[in-house]
C-alpha cells in the first residue's frame, strides 16, 4: 500500500536525524531521559502532521515568493498551540522540555518537509509523510535517550535498570556525552549502510 | 505595486487567522495554567506548615508572604514565602516555612532548571534537610563562611538559594515588625500567644 | 557591580561558561554544516553576529511594548521578525558582497531556522543580571545577542580549523564527515565544561 510506505520511509530509509541529519538541536538537548524524548517526539510529530496537512491544503493559493514566511506562520501557530496545551495539561513535561518547545518552530525537519513534500503532494500523503518523519524522529530520539539515560542515570523511563552499585556516568547526560553518543551512533549507521 | 500588496495581503490574512486560533486556544488554556500554579503553591505551603490556614500579606509588587494560623484558631504557626535568585542556568525559586521566631522549619525548591546531576540535586531532601531549624544569619554557604554545605560541583546553585532566603527573611521580618509596631493588634496578640505556648514547653 | 562588570560577566557567559553551541545545544545545524572551511565559517559567523544583535534589539522592543497581554503570540512574532531580518541581510549581502553571498549559498536563508537566533531572543526575555533580580533591558539584550553571536563564531571557527586539518588524516570510512564532527564537538564541549562554575 502506497500510503503505508509513505509512513515507513520516514522511520528508517529517510530517517530525519541519522540520514538527512536535520533536527540536531533538540536531539542533543532533550535526549537526557527517555520520557523527555518521547514527549518531544510526540509534540514534534503532532506539529509535523498538522502543518503538513495545512500546508498541503493551501499549496494552491500560496504565492511562491512568500511561501517560506507563510509556512513559518503555520508551523509557529501549531507550535504555540502545543506549548499552551502542554503548559495546561502536562506541566511537568512542559517544564522539562522548556526552551525547546518553542524551538520546534525552527526544527529544520518540519520546515524541510513542508518545503520538500507537503507543498507538492496531496493532503493525505502529506499527513502520512508527517507521521512517518515524526515517528522516525521520535525513534532516533528514544535510541539516543536510552543510551544516555542508562549510562548517565542508571534508569530507563525512570525505572532503575542498572544494579544499585552502578556509579552513573554523569557526562552522558551532560553536553559532551550528547555529542559523543550521537557521533558514535552515526558512525554505526554509516557502517551498517556500507555493509548493505 | 499591486503584486506586492497582494502578497502582503495574503500573508496578513494568514497571520490574522493564526492569531485568532491562538487567541482561542489561549483563552481555554490560560485559566487552567493559572489554576494549576495556584494549586501547586497551596500544596507546597501545606507541606511546609501542615494543618494551617494561610493569609496573604502583600509587601510589594514582587513580594508577598503568607501568615500561617492553626486551622480554626488564631494561633500563629509561622510564615511561608517564596524567594528567588538566579543560580547557574536558571532562576531558582525556593519556598520556605518559618516559625514565629523566623527560624526555618523547612524549605522546598519549587522551580529550577539547573544542571542535572549537579545543581538540580537541590530538590533532594538530603540537601534541603540541612536548612531545618537554621536562622536567617546562618543562610550562608560554607565558602562564604556559613554552615550551609554546598552541593558538590554546584556552589553557585547553593549560594543562590541561601542568599535569596537570607534576603527575603529580612524583608519578611521587617514587615512583620512594622505591623507589630503599627499596632496591628491581631498579629501582635498571636505572636504573644505562640511565644507563651513556647515558654510553657508546648 | 558596575555596568562594565555586568558586560564582562555577560560576555564571559556567552563565550565560555554557557556557550550556545557547546552547552546549550543551540545553533547546531550550521555548526555542523558550515564548519568545514575557515572562510565560509568566518562569513557565516559574521552574518550570524549581525542577525543576532539586530534580532535581540527588535525582539526586546516587540516583547516589551507589543506582547504585554499577548504572550502566546511570542513565538510567531519572534520568528517572523527573524525571517524578515534574514531576508533583509540577504539582500544587503547580495548587493554589497556578491562573492560572500555565493560562498554562503543556501546557508544564509538557513539562519532563519538557526535555533540559536530564536533561542537568544527567547532567552533574553527570561534572563536576569548577576544580582539575580533585574531583568535585561534593551542594552543588555542587544549586547547579549552580540556576545552570543561572538561565542557561536568562536566555536565555529575553532571547529573549522580542526576539520580543515582533519581532511588530511586517515579516518575509518564510517567516521568520516558527521560522526567525527560530532565527536570533536563532544571533546570541545568537555573542554568548555572546565569553564563551568566560574564566579566572576
Amino acid at each position: 500500500m502506497k500510503l503505508l510506505s509513505e509512513v515507513t520511509k520516514g522511520i528508517i530509509k529517510e530517517n530525519p536525524i541519522f540520514v538527512i541529519v536535520l533536527g540536531m538541536c533538540p536531539t542533543l538537548a532533550v535526549s537526557t531521559s527517555v520520557d523527555n524524548a518521547l514527549g518531544m517526539g510526540a509534540a514534534a510529530t503532532f506539529v509535523l502532521i498538522c502543518s503538513n496537512m495545512i500546508i498541503s491544503l493551501i499549496k494552491g493559493i500560496v504565492p511562491s515568493s512568500i511561501r517560506i514566511p507563510i509556512y513559518i506562520v503555520v508551523i509557529a501557530a501549531f507550535v504555540s498551540i502545543v506549548d499552551m496545551s502542554m503548559a495546561a495539561f502536562l506541566p511537568d513535561l512542559h517544564k522539562a522540555l522548556g526552551l525547546f518547545i518553542p524551538l520546534i518552530v525552527v526544527n529544520c525537519i518540519i520546515l524541510g518537509r513542508a518545503e520538500a513534500y507537503a507543498s507538492k503532494n496531496n493532503v493525505i500523503n502529506s499527513m502520512a509523510d508527517g507521521l512517518g518523519m515524526g515517528l522516525g524522529f521520535t525513534l532516533s530520539l528514544v535510541i539516543v535517550a536510552t543510551i544516555r539515560e542508562i549510562l548517565g542515570s542508571g534508569t530507563w523511563l525512570k525505572m532503575q535498570v542498572m544494579p544499585s552499585s552502578y556509579e552513573p556516568m554523569l557526562v552522558a547526560i551532560l553536553a559532551p556525552g550528547a555529542f559523543i553518543t550521537l557521533g558514535f551512533l552515526m558512525a554505526l549507521m554509516n557502517m551498517m549502510k556500507e555493509k548493505k | 505595486m499591486m503584486y506586492y500588496i497582494k502578497l502582503g495581503g495574503i500573508l496578513l490574512i494568514i497571520c490574522v487567522i493564526a492569531t485568532g486560533i491562538l487567541a482561542y486556544v489561549n483563552s481555554v488554556t490560560e485559566p487552567k495554567i493559572i489554576a494549576l500554579k495556584a494549586a501547586e503553591a497551596v500544596k507546597s505551603r501545606e507541606a511546609l506548615i501542615p494543618g494551617a490556614d494561610f493569609e496573604e500579606v502583600k509587601v510589594s509588587d514582587d513580594f508577598s508572604y503568607f501568615i500561617a494560623y492553626k486551622k480554626g484558631s488564631k494561633e500563629l504557626l509561622g510564615y511561608t514565602f517564596t524567594a528567588g535568585k538566579t543560580g547557574y542556568s536558571s532562576k531558582v525559586l525556593t519556598m520556605a516555612g518559618l516559625d514565629p521566631q523566623f527560624n526555618i522549619i523547612n524549605i522546598k525548591v519549587i522551580d529550577q532548571a539547573e544542571t542535572p546531576g549537579l545543581g538540580a540535586n537541590c530538590t533532594a531532601p538530603s540537601f534541603s534537610d540541612q536548612f531545618k531549624g537554621k536562622t536567617q544569619e546562618q543562610m550562608l554557604v560554607d565558602k562564604d563562611g556559613g554552615p550551609i554545605k554546598s552541593l558538590s560541583g554546584a556552589t553557585i546553585t547553593t549560594r543562590a538559594i541561601a542568599n535569596s532566603l537570607m534576603e527575603q527573611i529580612q524583608v519578611l521580618k521587617k514587615d512583620v515588625d512594622s505591623h507589630l509596631r503599627g499596632n496591628d493588634t491581631e498579629i501582635g496578640n498571636d505572636v504573644t500567644l505562640a511565644k507563651d505556648k513556647q515558654e510553657v514547653g508546648q | 557591580m558596575g555596568y562594565i562588570g555586568e558586560i564582562f560577566v555577560m560576555a564571559m557567559t556567552a563565550l565560555f561558561i554557557q556557550n550556545f553551541v557547546l552547552s546549550r545545544f543551540l545553533g547546531l545545524c550550521p555548526y555542523l554544516g558550515v564548519s568545514k572551511k575557515i572562510d565560509s565559517a568566518f562569513g557565516m559567523g559574521m552574518a550570524v553576529i549581525f542577525v543576532m544583535t539586530l534580532t535581540s534589539s527588535i525582539t526586546y522592543l516587540i516583547n516589551r511594548y507589543l506582547l504585554a497581554n499577548f504572550m502566546y503570540l511570542q513565538t510567531i512574532a519572534f520568528i517572523l521578525t527573524i525571517a524578515a531580518l534574514v531576508q533583509f541581510v540577504e539582500m544587503v549581502i547580495q548587493k554589497n558582497a556578491p562573492a560572500l553571498y555565493k560562498s554562503l549559498g543556501v546557508y544564509l536563508p538557513l539562519i532563519t531556522t538557526n535555533c540559536a537566533v530564536l533561542g537568544v531572543a527567547i532567552i533574553n526575555t527570561k534572563a536576569f543580571r548577576s544580582d539575580g533580580v533585574t531583568a535585561y533591558n534593551f542594552l543588555d539584550s542587544t549586547l547579549n545577542g552580540f556576545f552570543t553571536g561572538l561565542g557561536f563564531t568562536v566555536v565555529l571557527l575553532a571547529m573549522a580549523g580542526i576539520r580543515q586539518r582533519l581532511e588530511l588524516v586517515e579516518l575509518p570510512k564510517s567516521m568520516k564527515g558527521m560522526p567525527i564532527a560530532l565527536i570533536l564537538a563532544g571533546i570541545m564541549a568537555l573542554a568548555f565544561y572546565g569553564f563551568m562554575g566560574f564566579k566572576i
